[in-house]
């Protein structure tokens, strides 16, 4: 076992395969009574001759990398190299036949035409070439196959986990944290509006859990939470955040990603409103847009190179939507009138749903 | 009685603050300040033992504001969440609460303000001649990046003007304020501090050996190990102040 196991695959089928080929034809012979010291000979040199041509093949196969070629261009070339390693092992053998007079005489004292010497050792040669062309490919074809079902495997994973951790930091502790101690504050100040809170910030991290099963909800559902977030940040900020809503009723069954709005609204807080003295707006747009589904968050605010510095959210935004919409979708942000930035998603309309 | 001044920029969570500070008679919140100008404002004219201080406010941090204060009052800083200002805390163990603040910290921290007041009771008594003049006791806030630190002016060896910049050398550290080499000069006590250039001020008791130097100049090398030309001009004052 110990020597199987060094022995690399290859040589260990190329033993066995042409082992196979002497064994199967030496049995014939002998059953039809033609096992002579001559057929021994021609056997042995079928065998040889084959063992060292197609290890010659492989060699042509793996430097020309026909197996990562396109498969048509993958059929010709086995077609191809097939044939020539035929006629190439068919005419040698011819000729060592003939040279060494290594063939059988007919009962007439005869021997076969050269023509259909040759041709039959052609013919011979490509049937072996062809049977070991098939078991190469397939058993390269399983073991790619086999690898690139490891490596799917891995990538989704790797996704997967990669998912779970944006979805998991959309929520800001920072925000969490700042609302239980609005919250705290309201119970003696406003208890009604003290218990909403805590309905609200329920509702958030009640979606933030969840959202990690799904792909998309309907917009309704992202946009309560939404709703939910910005009452909760209003309590904190007062007057310093104003609030709009423009919202086509008819986007409210489009599927969209969980927790986007959300992480886009949450920068607008975020990076806008909260480094403003005077505070500012925060405008949410929900529209049909030619052939897409537009939203738009704006707010008051500049926006300084934070793209890319301070911009988990927005890559990771621009990575949910290629995952779940590839060219379908995209996202922008730029600043408008100014004084405003404008962060906007196009996503593909779903009909029916 | 304790003046306290509240810095932050949620009425909500100054009022939680108020709230709590009412189990503390001896502390009394007499201003609020709704974001870092303001705050500045209160504590210039209030000038107040305690300072409440949020750090995430709209405009400038509260490590900017104090960064600008010429003296730095007692400061608790009070934030919800914030990765960065946590840092800051763990390198230079500042005093902090986070926010929804528990009662029992508060009271820590307020035990610790009183402990620190018995060791120097100049701190409410604040009443100060000539206020513009900062004396060795008082403390200021450096920041520097991610690191702050608050520094008392009798542990600062030496400060060297770098532009519009001085690099303040106390400990290991040398960050930058921004502050003239001139109007640090306008503050600081002369018997403690001396121009000993154009680029540098030095702290006299932080001297470790006085050389003479080319010009009829002096070289200076400090506790620390930096050496610090004397010029020519300076060097008459220096040896009268030294004579006294």
């Amino acid at each position: 076992m110990s020597l199987l196991k060094r022995v690399p695959t290859y040589w260990l089928y190329q033993l066995l395969g042409w082992g196979m080929v002497i064994i199967a034809n030496a049995f014939f012979a002998y059953t039809f009574e033609r096992l002579d010291e001559k057929y021994g000979y021609r056997l042995l040199l079928v065998a040889l001759l084959g063992f060292s041509f197609s290890h010659l093949m492989r060699l042509v196969i793996t430097r020309a990398n026909i197996l990562i070629k396109p498969i048509q261009q993958q059929i010709l070339g086995f077609i191809f190299i097939t044939v020539t390693f035929g006629i190439i092992i068919g005419l040698t053998e011819s000729f060592i036949f003939k040279y060494f007079d290594l063939l059988r005489k007919s009962s007439n004292g005869k021997t076969l035409p050269t023509s259909v010497l040759i041709i039959s050792n052609i013919f011979d040669s490509f049937v072996y070439l062809f049977i070991w062309n098939c078991i190469y490919y397939i058993y390269h074809y399983i073991q790619k196959s086999r690898r690139q079902q490891v490596d799917t495997l891995k990538l989704e994973a790797l996704i997967k986990e990669l998912e779970l951790k944006t979805i998991k930091s959309h929520i800001n502790p920072h925000f969490i944290f700042n609302a239980l101690n609005s919250i705290r504050a309201l119970i003696d100040e406003n208890p009604g509006r003290a218990r909403t809170a805590i309905t609200e910030l329920s509702n958030i991290l009640r979606s933030s859990m969840q959202a990690e099963k799904l792909e998309t909800v309907p917009f309704e559902k992202e946009l309560n939470i939404v709703k939910d977030y910005l009452a909760l940040e209003y309590i904190r900020f007062e007057d310093r955040l104003q609030i709009e809503y423009e919202i086509d009723e008819d986007t409210l069954d489009q599927p969209v990603p969980p927790m986007m709005l959300q992480t886009l609204v949450e920068n607008a807080i975020k990076h806008g409103i909260s480094k403003q003295l005077r505070g500012g707006v925060v405008k949410i747009i929900s529209d049909f847009k030619s052939d897409h589904h537009e939203l738009v968050v704006q707010n008051t605010g500049h926006l300084n190179g934070g793209i890319n510095g301070d911009g988990f959210g927005l890559a990771s935004t621009q990575n949910r939507l290629q995952l779940l919409f590839g060219e379908k979708a995209n996202f922008t942000i730029r600043e408008i009138y100014g004084n405003m930035v404008e962060a906007k998603v196009k996503l593909p309309v779903i009909i029916g749903v | 009685m304790i003046k306290a001044i509240i810095i932050d920029d949620e009425r909500l969570a100054r009022n939680e603050l108020k709230k709590l500070l009412m189990d503390f008679p001896e502390i009394e919140v007499v201003a609020e300040g709704a974001n870092a100008n303001e705050g500045l404002e209160k504590i210039e004219t209030i000038n107040p033992d305690l300072v409440f201080l949020d750090i995430q406010m709209p405009g400038k941090t509260g490590f900017d504001m104090l960064a600008e204060l010429d003296k730095a009052p007692y400061v608790i800083f009070t934030t919800a969440y914030d990765e960065h200002a946590l840092k800051a805390f763990e390198v230079n163990a500042l005093d902090y609460l986070l926010k929804p603040v528990e009662p029992k910290r508060l009271a820590d921290a307020i035990q610790k303000l009183h402990i620190q007041e018995e060791k120097e009771p100049t701190v409410s008594n604040g009443i100060t001649i000539n206020r513009e003049m900062l004396n060795e006791e008082d403390q200021v806030f450096v920041k520097d990046g991610e690191r702050c630190w608050f520094v008392k002016l009798g542990e600062i060896r030496l400060f060297e003007s770098v532009g519009n910049y001085a690099k303040v050398f106390f400990g290991p550290n040398k960050p930058l304020i921004l502050k003239s080499l001139n109007a640090l000069e306008e503050r600081l006590d002369e018997k403690t501090f001396f121009r000993a250039n154009r680029k540098h001020i030095v702290n006299l008791r932080m001297i470790d050996k006085i050389e003479p130097y080319f010009n009829g100049g002096l070289l200076l090398e400090l506790k620390g190990g930096e050496k610090i030309e004397v010029s020519r001009r300076q060097t008459v004052k220096f040896k009268e102040m030294m004579s006294l």
